[in-house]
């Protein structure tokens, strides 16, 4: 009994602490600059290694300059990104200002953005001289609406010792995956890009290369015989066919060698390779067709207020200075957002095993409705 | 303010703020998840989501799945516990002593850092394997049974703990009385201590039920992708689909779930309260 008195009082003691927390939460004003500072808001998601990106630029960009304060909200991916878009819209519905100055995200948000009215603000060197650093025809593609700061794509990771004959093309690896039963790993695509990226492929490399761009639900009839291949292939999977859940539930495999290949995004496995946390056999290479993958983008969001645009601006253009972008290469094993010839060519030779490009999936919703059908027809089966 | 007046506020002031507590951060979210499970994608009243959780195979699953693994949980958990309990009010040994202190480790291990520490111990090349063998190692991780292991190591703490306050209220008078008289370690069990504990086993199984069924981090670490608890399906149904309607209604369900065991809790508490007055 007296062990029991004790825990209700630290429950007690808790529940009071809790109860603080949640009314000092509640009058916390937005964007308050009394002295004279512009704060903003930079809404970002992903796994681990973005959100360990920004604590490290966000401080390096305020060291550079006393008027902008910066702060970071990080919302972990499979945790509901899409609701940023969901307030951003809600908010331009609505007239409000929804306290999202910058906003990480994809191609078809900006196709979203568009849908509703516009919600980001056209982006120009003059606000951001830096913009030349980029490739031209990476900025065309997102209509001059977004900076893709960043890219990575999904590869092949597999361990050099074990495996003698590394495919070369995506129906090799199906057919390695069935020679090699028990070997092959991919996550549950409802938890991490590089299962998506599997599945995604699996089904549309059954289809015309076209296909990845239509965004129409008629093409859910033509995914039958790619999901014939993933059901087909599940029994020569690790475990008769368990997908370990987010990137990381794969990594964990391959280390411990439970299995030999899997898909992993090109910037966390190198990050793992580098630190250690994979074995030093692990090799990175992309397949043909390739895997999917892509530049993460950076809008600035239109809330009618000036000073937070310039703010914004402002921050944009450190991100795409070489100073910023070579922390995308150290830290992160990313694909820098700006030329390669900006880069020093140490950093050049580094990334030539996986900078073999990648495909672009242009589906929008298509993406969910291609998990749900995963999860009913190959995980259930 | 006559004295009877003044006692009533009091204690109207004191159940207040855990009242407005409960009121803010549970009714109102039920009430919401209430309210949005019963709108479609265009906003409109309509069953559309309870249709969709009580006719798509999928779900129908994911239910039976979770039904057997909260009862098989409860049920072994209680089993578990309740040994441990008695073992440690009627034994004085320094062994008990031990167990005693130990046994409440457990709690106090944070949730995922238990289930990654499982994981590496039971995986098919895990600590477990290591010294067994590979070949003789039975499938644990991503696999029902791991997931009923788990909740077994998790619960047995607080469950023990009831049940232990409840056979250390059981006065040692009566235990004497009734082996004076010659009552046999079998019927002292049958006539006297589960009697005297069984309420509290009540109360146990309501943590239990609600506790398992509602688990979200095990099962999403450790079940099969397959059927799913629907503490993780819900996650997948709200932030990978997009559908807040059906994973509303799933919350629902869950709730009405919960309070049926609920309700039956305070039910047997009431008929004992009115024996106990009459």
């Amino acid at each position: 009994m007296q062990q029991f008195r004790q825990v209700k009082k630290i429950g007690v003691v808790i529940g009071l602490i809790l109860m603080g927390l949640i009314l000092g939460a509640c009058g916390e004003g937005e964007g308050a600059n009394a002295d004279g500072r512009t704060t903003i808001s930079i809404y970002s998601t992903g796994s681990q290694n973005v959100e360990a990106y920004w604590e490290t630029v966000i401080p390096m960009f305020e060291e550079t300059q006393d008027e902008i304060e910066v702060n970071l909200v990080f919302i972990p991916s499979g945790t509901g990104g899409q609701s940023t878009m969901d307030r951003l819209i809600a908010a331009k519905q609505s007239n409000n200002d929804s306290g999202i100055d910058i906003y990480e995200g994809t191609l078809s948000d900006i196709i979203r953005s568009e849908n509703e009215g516009g919600l980001f603000y056209q982006l120009d060197e003059e606000g951001i001289p830096n913009l030349s650093n980029i490739d031209e025809s990476n900025l065309t593609g997102a209509n001059n609406m977004a900076v893709p700061y960043r890219a990575s794509s999904v590869v092949l990771a597999y361990n050099e010792d074990a495996v003698a004959d590394v495919p070369d093309t995506a129906e090799e690896l199906y057919q390695w995956i069935k020679d090699n039963p028990g070997r092959f790993a991919y996550n549950d695509p409802s938890t991490g890009g590089a299962g998506s990226s599997f599945v995604l492929t699996a089904v549309y490399n059954q289809l015309p290369d076209e296909a990845m761009n239509i965004q129409d639900e008629s093409i859910m009839d033509d995914w039958a015989p790619g999901f014939a291949l993933l059901r087909d292939l599940a029994s020569s999977l690790y475990n008769d066919g368990i997908y370990p859940q987010k990137n990381q539930g794969t990594l964990d495999l391959l280390a411990s060698s439970e299995v030999d290949m899997i898909p992993a995004w090109s910037d966390m496995a190198l990050e793992q390779i580098n630190t250690n946390m994979l074995p030093s056999s692990t090799k990175l290479k992309q397949i043909n067709p390739a895997f999917t993958g892509g530049p993460s983008y950076l809008m600035i969001a239109d809330n009618g207020v000036d000073e937070r645009k310039q703010a914004s601006e402002a921050f944009l253009d450190f991100v795409l200075t070489v100073e910023a972008q070579e922390v995308v290469i150290d830290q992160m094993y990313g694909y820098p957002g700006i030329r390669w010839d900006l880069l020093s060519e140490e950093d050049q030779e580094r990334f030539s095993d996986v900078s073999d490009g990648y495909r672009i999936f242009n589906g929008g919703e298509l993406s969910e409705e291609l998990v749900k059908r995963w999860q009913r027809e190959v995980a259930a089966q | 303010m006559s004295r009877l007046l003044k006692g009533k506020v009091l204690g109207i002031g004191l159940v207040m703020p855990s009242f407005l507590t409960l009121l803010v951060l549970v009714a109102y979210p039920v009430m919401m998840s209430v309210r949005t499970s019963l709108q479609n994608r265009a906003g409109e009243w309509s069953w559309d989501n309870y249709r969709y959780i009580f006719t798509e195979p999928l779900i129908s699953q994911n239910i039976r799945h979770t039904m057997f693994v909260t009862i098989i949980s409860c049920f072994f958990v209680l089993i578990i516990a309740y040994g441990i309990a008695l073992y440690l009010r009627f034994s004085t040994r320094f062994f008990s002593k031990l167990i005693n202190k130990l046994y409440l480790i457990p709690m106090f291990i944070p949730g995922v850092i238990a289930v990654y520490g499982f994981i590496n111990f039971y995986r098919n090349n895990g600590w477990v394997a290591r010294l067994i063998g590979t070949d003789n190692m039975l499938p644990i991780i991503y696999h029902v049974r791991g997931l009923i292991m788990i909740n077994v190591w998790f619960n047995i703490p607080f469950t023990t703990m009831l049940l232990l306050s409840a056979l250390q209220g059981i006065p040692n008078s009566i235990i004497e009385g009734a082996r004076d008289v010659g009552a046999t370690k079998w019927q002292l069990f049958i006539r006297f201590i589960l009697p005297l504990s069984y309420k509290t086993m009540l109360v146990a199984i309501t943590f239990l039920f609600m506790g398992i069924i509602g688990s979200f981090t095990a099962p999403f670490l450790i079940d099969r992708n397959a059927p799913q608890m629907l503490g993780v399906s819900m996650q997948q149904h709200f932030s990978v689909f997009n559908e807040i309607g059906q994973s509303s209604s799933l919350a629902v369900f869950m709730f009405l779930l919960s309070s049926a065991v609920g309700c039956f809790y305070i039910w047997s508490n009431m008929k004992h309260s009115k024996k106990e007055l009459s």
